[in-house]
C-alpha cells in the first residue's frame, strides 16, 4: 500500500503572469495522509475556443478585384516576371536522398535501419539497447540523412475512390465515427463569384496548361513487406528508467567523449542536412514565367468562376467592393465585427454552386478533402485563428487525446508505409509545446511509475487490458503485468479497476518521481547574471532597467530556501562580486587575467538568495551607477563565459548573459563579417553559420554540467548572433534579441525589455532536464529541431526547459504499420522543478492509420507542416544556402499539390486545386518566403535574419505561425457582437483580415499582428470618433509620430480597444510592443512588409506565386 | 574534507535530505560512491549498529542511526572519526527537531532537500580548521567514539550479497533436485513398462507358440 495521494494541481508556477485564458480554480487538497486523491474533473484545456467559426458569407467577404494595390504607380500594370528565381528544384526533405550521407563519422553503429529499403522485411531495429545509449555516436553526426530509402516512384497508384473516413475508423466500442474537420462549416461555401465582372474577362483559360489526363490506375503497388517479426528481445535492464533517465548529472565521461568527437565543429548541429540534399534538377532551366504572367494585365479582376451560372441578384456590398481600392474614397464595405450573420440574402444559392460543382462527384468526401481551386477562391482565411484539425479517431480515443497546444503532428492521420508517405509528399514530424503552462494538469505521487519492461513507455491512455491483471504496451506491443498496488484505484478508492487510474485516463499527466530516477540529489535553482558594462553597455541604458527588474521581482524567482544567485559583470575584466553573509556591502573582486580565467575566493560569489538578500538588492542599487563613467569599450564575452561556467558547473543553474556588442576581446573574439551594403543586393546570404566554434564547445561543456545559457542580446551595430547564439542554443538556452536598444531613443524596445525580463525572471523553470519521445514501432525519429542537445540517439538533454520552448522532430516511417489501426507518440520530460522535486511529465498521442493517399491528405495539418518546413528550410539555409531553403519551400508546395493533383483527385478540372485542409499551404509558403527569414532582395540585418530563424525553431507553433503569417484586424468598428467574455472584461474578437492593402481603407485603423511586433495603422481618412474616442487625439495630424501605448480613456471605444490588444499580448510569453503608425509614418515599409498576398519589388504576389505553382504542376 | 551527506529514514532508506561537495581529486568516483551510498542506505535496518565507520579504499563512510533517522557522510581517511561523528550527531539533532515528526509520513525522496542549507553551513564549520579548535570541546563529550564498529564497506555490502547468492544456489539445488526427481520417475515408468512389455511379449509368443505348434 504505497500509493499516495493523487492531487490535481495547478501547473503553473506560483507569479505567472501568463496564463491562457480563464484558469480554473486550482485544486489543491493535500490530504494529509499516505492516500489521498482529488481531482477537478473540468477538461483541462479549454482556453480560446470560445470562437465561434462563422461561414464566410457573403456579406461577410466582398470579392474585391483580386490586384493588389502596389504603392507606387503602377496600378495596374504588371511589369513581366520579377527578378526572382524561382526554379532549381532541390527537392525538400520529403523524399529520401539519393545522395549518400554527408556526415563527417563513419555511419553509427545502432541504427540497423540505415539502409534498410522498407520493403525488406526486416526486423524493427533494437531500438534502444543499454548499451547503445551512452556509446553511441552523438546525435548531430548521428542525424545523417536516412539511407537511401528507396525512391518508389510508384505508378500512380490511384487511391481507391474516396475512402470514406469511418472505414478508417479502429472498430472503437460502439462509437459513431466522427469526422468533425472544422476549417469551414460543411455548408458553407467559396465566396460568391464576381458575375458581372466591371473588366472585360478574356477567355484566359489556355494559360492554365492543358488539363492533366488521368494516369491509368494501377493497384497500389505497395511494397510486399511481410512484417510482423517480433523486435528481438531487448536488453532491458534498466533502459532509462532506472539508470539513463537519472543520467543528467552523470556520465561526465560521455559528454566529454561527445564534445571531442570528429564533426562536431563542422556539423552545425543535429540538424544535418537531412534529406534536403536531394537536388532534383529537373526543371533547373529557370522557365521564365512570362509566358503564364503575360496574361496578368488582361486578368479579370476578382477570379472568374467559369462553371457557375451568374447569380440572380448580385449583393449591393459586392458591386461596390468590386471597385478597385484604390479608385476612389468610396466607403468601405467589409463588415468585419467578428463571425457575423449569415450568408446574405440572395446569395445563397449562388455562392454555393461552384463548391457543389467541384463536389457533385464527391458527395461523401469530408470537409477537409473538399477540392478547393486555390486560383478562384480568394476569401480562403477562417476568420478566427486556424484551428487544429481533429484526429480521425473514435470519441472515447478523441477524448482522450493529447491537447494539440502541446503535441501536433504534421499528419494527423498516419499513412501505412514510407511508399504512401513518400507519395503524399508532405513531411512527417511532429511539434511540441512539452513544458507549456498549463492550468489542469494531474499529478501522481506512487512508488513505482508503471511502464513497459521492454521500451520503457509510461502507461498511458491508449494501452490495451488484456485482463486484470496485464496490460498491453501501444509502442512496443510487449505484455506486460500490472503490478499490484495499481490495482488500487485512488480516484474511486476502490480495487480491481486498473483501467481507471489517473495515468490511464489522462494523456498529460505529471509524476513525482522516486530515487531511483536521480542520481544526485535535486539540484537548488542557481542563478548567475553575467553582464556588459562596457562603455557600449552603459551607453544602451540597460542595466538600471535590469537592476529594476530585478529587484522588483527578487522575491517572485522561483526557487525555495536553497536559491542561490551570482552576479559577474565584464569589460576587458571580469568582476566578481563577493556577497558572504556578514559583509557591509558587495566586495567586487577585479580578475584581469582574462587567458586564464580563475575564480578569486570558492565560494561566496553564488550566495543563498534569503539569508543575502540585502547584500544583493545593495548590490543591484548601486551597480548601475557604479560604471556611469567608464571608458573601457572592449568586451570580454568568452573568458566571462568561462568564469560564468566555472562558477556554476558544481550545481548546475541558469546563466543570463547580457550582452551589446561584438565580443572583442581575448578568448572567442569575433570579427565583423555582415557588409550592410551587401544586405539587399547579394544573391545569397552568407555567414548565417558560426565563425568559431568556441561558443558551442562551451555551450556542450555547459549542457554536461547542468548549465543552461540564455543571451539577451541588446545592440544597434552587427554582433554575430549566429555565433553567438550557439551558446544558447546547445545548452537549451533562450535567445532575446533588442536591436537597437536605448533607453531613451527607443521606448517601445525598452519596455519589452522589461516585460519579458519580468516574465523570464518569474516564469516556472525546470531543471537538469532530459526528454524522450518514443513512438509506434515502425516509426522512426530522425531529426530534432529546437534548442537542445542530442545525448544519445532520442534522448534530449534539456539543462534548463522552461514554458516557452517548443520542439520539433522529424520522423520516418521504417517499417509497414499494415496492422495497426492507430500509432502513439510519448514525450516524457524528467525534471527537477525550483523547489527540488523531481518530475516527469508526460504526454501521449494517439493518431488513426490510413492507407489511402487522399486519407494522409485529409488528415495533413498545414500549420504543423509549415512549421516543420520552416525548420528544416533554416536548417537548410544554414547548412547549404539561402536560396536552396527558398526553393526547397516552393518545391514542397509544389510537390504536395501536384500529387495530390495525380493521386488523390478523382475528377480532374483545370485551375490550382488543392484539398481543403492543405488550402492555406501555399499562403503560408509564400509567407515563409517573405519571412524575415528566408526573404531576399529587401535590406534585412543578418542579425535580425538569424534572430529570425532562431525564433522559427525555438517557438511553440502557435506563435511561430503568428511570426510566418501575421494576422490583421481592423479595429476602428469594433463591437461587442461574438465578444468573448473572460472575468469581468469583454473582448472584442474583431475577424481577421486577408493580408493584402487591398484590404486596407484609408477611414479604418488595423492592427496588424505579427508575434513579436504590433503595428496599428492609422488611415488618412480615419474615423474622427476612433480619433479622438482611442486615441484621444482631435485630428489626424495630431496623432504624434512617435506613440508607443494606447491612452487610457473613459470611452467604451477605448475600453475596447485596450481589452483586445491586452488581450493579444497575454495570450504569448514575449511582449509584443505597439507601434501606432501613421499613414506617412517612417515605419510603414515594415507595416507594408507583412502584407504578404501583395507584390513587393523582390516578390511575387500570393496570384502570381499561385500562377507559378501551376505552372509547376502542370509541367 | 566531507564530500558526500545524506539523510534517510531507516525503514526503507528513502533520503530525506542530502548535500555534495564537487571535489575535482574525487571527480568522477563520486558517483560511484553515491550509489555506494544508496546500497549502504537500504541495507540498514533497526538491527545494525548505531554507529559504524565503513572503509572504502581511501575515504570512509561514517553513519549515525537514531530515532528512525540514519545520517550518512562520506569523509576523508584522514579526517579525525570523533570530528566526524560529531558532525553528524550536529546534523542529526538539528534534523530531528525540525522535521523529526514528519519524517515516517513523507513518500516523496528528498523531502527534505531544503535541510541541505543547513548542512553545508555545519559542514563549513567543522571543514574550517581554524573553526575546528572551537568545536574541539563539543567532540570531546563524544567519550565512546573509541568504541566504535569499523568494517569495510564491501563486507557489508557484500553480506547481503553472500546471502542472496546462498539464496540462488539452495533454490538452484532445490530446482535441480527435484529435476532428478522427477527424471528418475520417468525412468522408473519407463523401465516398468520394459519389464511389462518383456512379459507380454514373451506371453504372446507363448500363446502363439501353443496356438500354432501345440495344436
Amino acid at each position: 500500500m504505497s500509493t499516495a495521494g493523487f492531487n490535481s494541481q495547478n501547473g503553473t508556477g506560483t507569479g505567472q503572469t501568463y496564463t491562457n485564458g480563464p484558469s480554473q480554480n486550482p485544486v489543491a487538497l493535500q490530504q494529509p495522509s499516505g492516500v489521498g486523491y482529488s481531482v477537478n474533473h473540468q477538461p483541462a484545456y479549454n482556453q480560446m475556443q470560445a470562437k465561434v467559426l462563422a461561414p464566410p458569407g457573403p456579406a461577410l467577404y466582398p470579392s474585391g478585384p483580386y490586384q493588389p494595390v502596389p504603392p507606387g504607380p503602377q496600378v495596374g500594370s504588371y511589369p513581366p516576371a520579377p527578378a526572382q528565381p524561382l526554379l532549381p528544384r532541390p527537392q525538400i526533405g520529403i523524399l529520401p536522398s539519393h545522395t549518400p550521407p554527408q556526415s563527417a563519422s563513419p555511419s553509427p553503429g545502432p541504427r540497423p535501419a540505415q539502409a534498410t529499403p522498407p520493403a525488406q522485411a526486416t526486423p524493427p531495429p533494437p531500438a534502444v539497447t543499454s548499451t547503445s545509449y551512452y556509446t553511441g555516436p552523438p546525435a548531430w553526426q548521428y542525424a545523417a540523412p536516412r539511407g537511401p530509402a528507396p525512391n518508389h516512384v510508384n505508378p500512380a497508384a490511384a487511391a481507391p475512390p474516396l475512402m470514406s473516413h469511418s472505414s478508417t475508423q479502429p472498430p472503437g466500442p460502439g462509437a459513431p465515427p466522427t469526422s468533425i474537420h472544422g476549417f469551414t462549416q460543411p455548408g458553407s461555401a467559396p465566396p460568391p463569384m464576381n458575375p458581372l465582372p466591371p473588366h472585360t474577362y478574356q477567355p484566359n483559360r489556355p494559360a492554365y496548361g492543358p488539363p492533366p489526363t488521368m494516369k491509368p490506375t494501377a493497384p497500389p503497388a505497395g511494397p510486399p513487406g511481410t512484417t510482423g517479426t517480433p523486435p528481438p528481445p531487448k536488453a532491458d535492464a534498466q533502459c532509462w528508467g532506472a539508470a539513463s533517465s537519472a543520467r543528467p548529472p552523470a556520465e561526465p565521461d560521455t559528454q566529454e567523449g561527445d564534445v571531442e568527437c570528429p564533426g562536431d565543429v563542422a556539423g552545425n548541429g543535429p540538424q544535418a542536412p537531412n534529406s534536403y540534399n536531394h537536388v532534383d534538377n529537373r526543371m533547373a532551366g529557370a522557365a521564365p514565367p512570362g509566358r503564364h504572367l503575360g496574361h496578368y494585365p488582361s486578368l479579370p479582376p476578382g477570379y472568374q468562376n467559369t462553371s457557375a451560372p451568374p447569380p440572380s441578384s448580385l449583393h449591393p456590398a459586392l458591386q461596390a467592393a468590386t471597385q478597385p481600392y484604390t479608385q476612389g474614397p468610396q466607403p468601405y464595405q467589409q463588415q468585419p465585427g467578428g463571425p457575423g450573420p449569415g450568408p446574405g440574402p440572395g446569395a445563397g444559392p449562388a455562392q454555393l454552386s461552384p463548391s457543389m460543382a467541384a463536389m457533385s462527384l464527391q458527395s461523401s468526401t469530408p470537409e477537409a478533402l473538399r477540392v478547393v481551386n486555390l486560383l478562384q477562391e480568394r476569401n480562403l482565411l477562417p476568420p478566427a485563428p486556424v484551428p487544429a484539425p481533429t484526429p480521425c479517431l473514435t470519441q472515447d480515443l478523441q477524448k482522450l487525446n493529447c491537447s494539440p497546444e502541446v503535441f501536433r503532428c504534421t499528419l494527423t492521420s498516419i499513412p501505412q508505409t514510407q511508399s504512401v508517405l513518400n507519395k503524399a509528399k508532405l513531411p512527417l514530424g511532429l511539434l511540441l509545446h512539452p513544458f507549456k503552462d498549463l492550468s489542469q494538469l494531474p499529478v501522481v505521487t506512487s512508488s513505482t511509475i508503471v511502464r513497459c519492461r521492454s521500451c520503457r513507455t509510461y502507461i498511458n491512455p491508449f494501452v490495451s487490458f488484456l485482463d486484470q491483471r496485464r496490460w498491453k504496451c501501444n509502442l512496443c506491443y510487449r505484455v506486460n503485468d500490472v503490478p499490484e498496488e495499481f490495482m488500487y484505484n485512488p480516484v474511486s478508492r476502490s480495487y480491481g479497476e486498473p483501467h481507471k487510474r489517473p495515468e490511464v485516463q489522462n494523456a498529460t499527466i505529471e509524476f513525482i518521481a522516486p530515487s531511483e530516477y536521480m542520481l544526485r540529489p535535486p539540484q537548488p535553482a542557481v542563478y548567475l547574471f553575467v553582464l556588459d558594462v562596457s562603455h557600449n553597455a552603459v551607453e544602451t541604458g540597460y542595466l538600471s532597467v535590469f537592476c529594476q527588474s530585478l529587484l522588483d521581482n527578487i522575491s517572485a524567482l522561483p526557487g525555495d530556501s536553497r536559491t542561490k544567485v551570482g552576479f559577474i559583470t565584464f569589460d576587458s575584466t571580469i568582476h566578481f562580486y563577493n556577497l558572504q553573509e556578514g559583509l557591509s556591502q558587495p566586495q567586487m573582486l577585479i580578475v584581469s587575467d582574462i587567458e586564464d580565467i580563475f575564480l578569486p575566493t570558492p565560494d561566496s560569489l553564488l550566495v543563498n538568495l534569503n539569508e543575502c538578500k540585502e547584500l544583493v538588492q545593495d548590490l543591484l542599487k548601486s551597480l548601475p551607477n557604479l560604471f556611469e563613467k567608464t571608458m573601457e569599450t572592449q568586451s570580454a564575452l568568452g573568458s566571462a563565459l568561462q568564469a560564468a561556467f566555472k562558477l556554476l558547473s558544481p550545481t548546475g543553474g541558469r546563466m543570463s548573459v547580457f550582452q551589446t556588442q561584438l565580443p572583442n576581446l581575448g578568448v572567442g573574439a569575433l570579427q565583423s563579417r555582415e557588409d550592410p551594403n551587401q544586405r539587399a543586393s547579394a544573391k545569397d546570404v552568407q555567414h548565417l553559420s558560426p565563425a568559431t566554434d568556441f561558443y558551442k564547445k562551451l555551450a556542450l561543456d555547459c549542457s554536461g554540467q547542468q548549465v543552461a545559457v540564455d543571451l539577451f542580446l541588446l545592440s544597434a551595430q552587427y554582433c554575430d548572433l549566429a555565433t553567438l547564439g550557439c551558446i544558447s542554443r546547445y545548452s537549451a538556452g533562450s535567445v532575446y534579441y533588442y536591436p537597437s536598444y536605448h533607453h531613451q531613443h527607443n521606448p517601445a524596445q525598452v519596455e519589452r525589455f522589461q516585460r519579458d525580463l519580468k516574465r523570464y525572471l518569474t516564469r516556472k523553470i525546470g531543471f537538469e532536464a532530459v526528454m524522450r519521445i518514443r513512438c509506434t514501432k515502425g516509426l522512426s525519429i530522425h531529426t530534432f529541431h529546437g534548442n537542445f542537445f542530442v545525448r544519445s540517439t532520442d534522448l534530449l538533454s534539456l539543462p534548463n526547459v522552461n514554458p516557452d520552448a517548443g520542439f520539433a522532430v522529424q520522423m520516418s516511417i521504417e517499417e509497414n504499420l499494415d496492422d495497426m489501426q492507430v500509432v502513439s507518440f510519448q514525450a516524457a520530460l524528467l525534471y527537477t522543478s525550483s523547489k527540488g522535486e523531481r518530475r516527469i511529465r508526460v504526454h501521449t498521442m494517439c493518431l488513426p492509420v490510413v492507407s489511402s493517399l487522399s486519407d494522409v491528405f485529409a488528415g495533413a495539418d498545414v500549420q504543423a507542416i509549415t512549421g516543420l518546413l520552416a525548420c528544416m528550410a533554416v536548417d537548410r539555409s544554414v547548412t547549404s544556402s539561402l536560396s536552396d531553403a527558398r526553393d526547397a519551400m516552393t518545391n514542397a508546395a509544389i510537390d504536395s499539390l501536384s500529387s495530390y493533383r495525380q493521386s488523390a483527385l478523382t475528377i480532374q478540372q483545370p485551375g490550382l486545386l488543392a484539398p481543403a485542409c492543405l488550402r492555406l499551404f501555399p499562403l503560408y509558403i509564400l509567407a515563409l518566403l517573405k519571412q524575415k527569414a528566408f526573404r531576399t532582395g529587401t535590406s534585412t540585418r543578418l542579425d535580425e535574419r538569424v534572430f529570425a530563424m532562431y525564433q522559427l525553431k525555438y517557438q511553440p507553433l502557435a506563435f511561430a505561425m503568428l511570426m510566418i503569417h501575421p494576422a490583421l484586424y481592423r479595429l476602428d468598428d469594433l463591437s461587442d457582437e461574438g465578444a468573448l467574455n473572460i472575468g469581468e472584461q469583454t473582448i472584442p474578437q474583431p475577424r481577421v483580415l486577408q493580408l493584402s492593402v487591398e484590404k486596407l481603407s484609408r477611414e479604418g485603423a488595423f492592427l496588424l499582428d505579427a508575434g513579436l511586433v504590433m503595428y496599428l495603422w492609422i488611415g488618412r481618412n480615419c474615423h474622427q470618433n476612433f480619433l479622438s474616442q482611442v486615441l484621444g487625439v482631435s485630428s489626424y495630424a495630431a496623432v504624434p509620430e512617435k506613440l508607443y501605448l494606447l491612452p487610457e480613456l473613459d470611452t467604451a471605444e477605448s475600453q475596447r480597444t485596450r481589452a483586445f490588444v491586452s488581450w493579444l499580448r497575454d495570450q504569448r510569453p514575449f511582449f509584443p510592443s505597439l507601434h501606432i503608425i501613421r499613414d506617412e509614418s517612417q515605419l510603414k515599409p515594415h507595416f507594408l512588409q507583412n502584407m504578404i498576398e501583395d507584390r513587393t519589388e523582390s516578390a511575387l504576389s500570393y496570384y502570381e506565386f499561385l500562377l507559378h505553382l501551376q505552372q509547376q504542376i502542370s509541367k | 574534507m566531507i564530500f558526500l551527506t545524506v539523510i534517510a529514514r531507516l525503514a526503507d532508506g528513502l533520503p530525506l535530505a542530502a548535500s555534495i561537495q564537487e571535489d575535482e581529486q574525487l571527480g568522477r568516483d563520486l558517483q560511484h560512491y553515491q550509489s555506494q551510498a544508496k546500497q549502504l542506505l537500504r541495507k540498514l535496518d533497526a538491527q545494525s549498529p548505531d554507529r559504524c565507520m565503513l572503509e572504502a579504499g581511501n575515504v570512509n563512510f561514517c553513519y549515525f542511526i537514531s530515532q528512525g533517522v540514519c545520517c550518512l557522510c562520506l569523509c576523508d581517511a584522514s579526517f579525525p572519526k570523533k570530528m566526524a561523528f560529531g558532525y553528524l550527531e550536529d546534523l542529526h539533532n538539528e534534523f530531528c527537531e525540525q522535521y523529526g515528526k514528519r519524517v515516517p509520513t513523507v513518500t516523496r525522496p528528498y523531502s527534505f532537500i531544503e535541510f541541505d542549507t543547513y548542512i553545508q553551513k555545519t559542514k563549513k564549520s567543522y571543514i574550517d580548521s581554524r573553526a575546528r579548535r572551537n568545536l574541539s570541546s563539543v567532540s570531546t563529550e563524544l567519550q565512546d567514539v573509541q568504541r566504535i564498529m569499523v568494517a569495510n564497506i564491501e563486507e557489508v555490502l557484500q553480506r547481503g550479497e553472500a546471502l542472496s547468492a546462498l539464496d540462488t544456489k539452495a533454490s538452484n539445488l532445490r530446482s535441480q533436485a527435484e529435476k532428478y526427481r522427477s527424471d528418475a520417475r520417468f525412468l522408473n515408468t519407463r523401465s516398468t513398462y520394459a519389464k511389462v512389455a518383456a512379459v507380454v511379449l514373451v506371453f504372446v509368443t507363448v500363446i502363439i507358440y501353443v496356438r500354432f505348434w501345440w495344436l
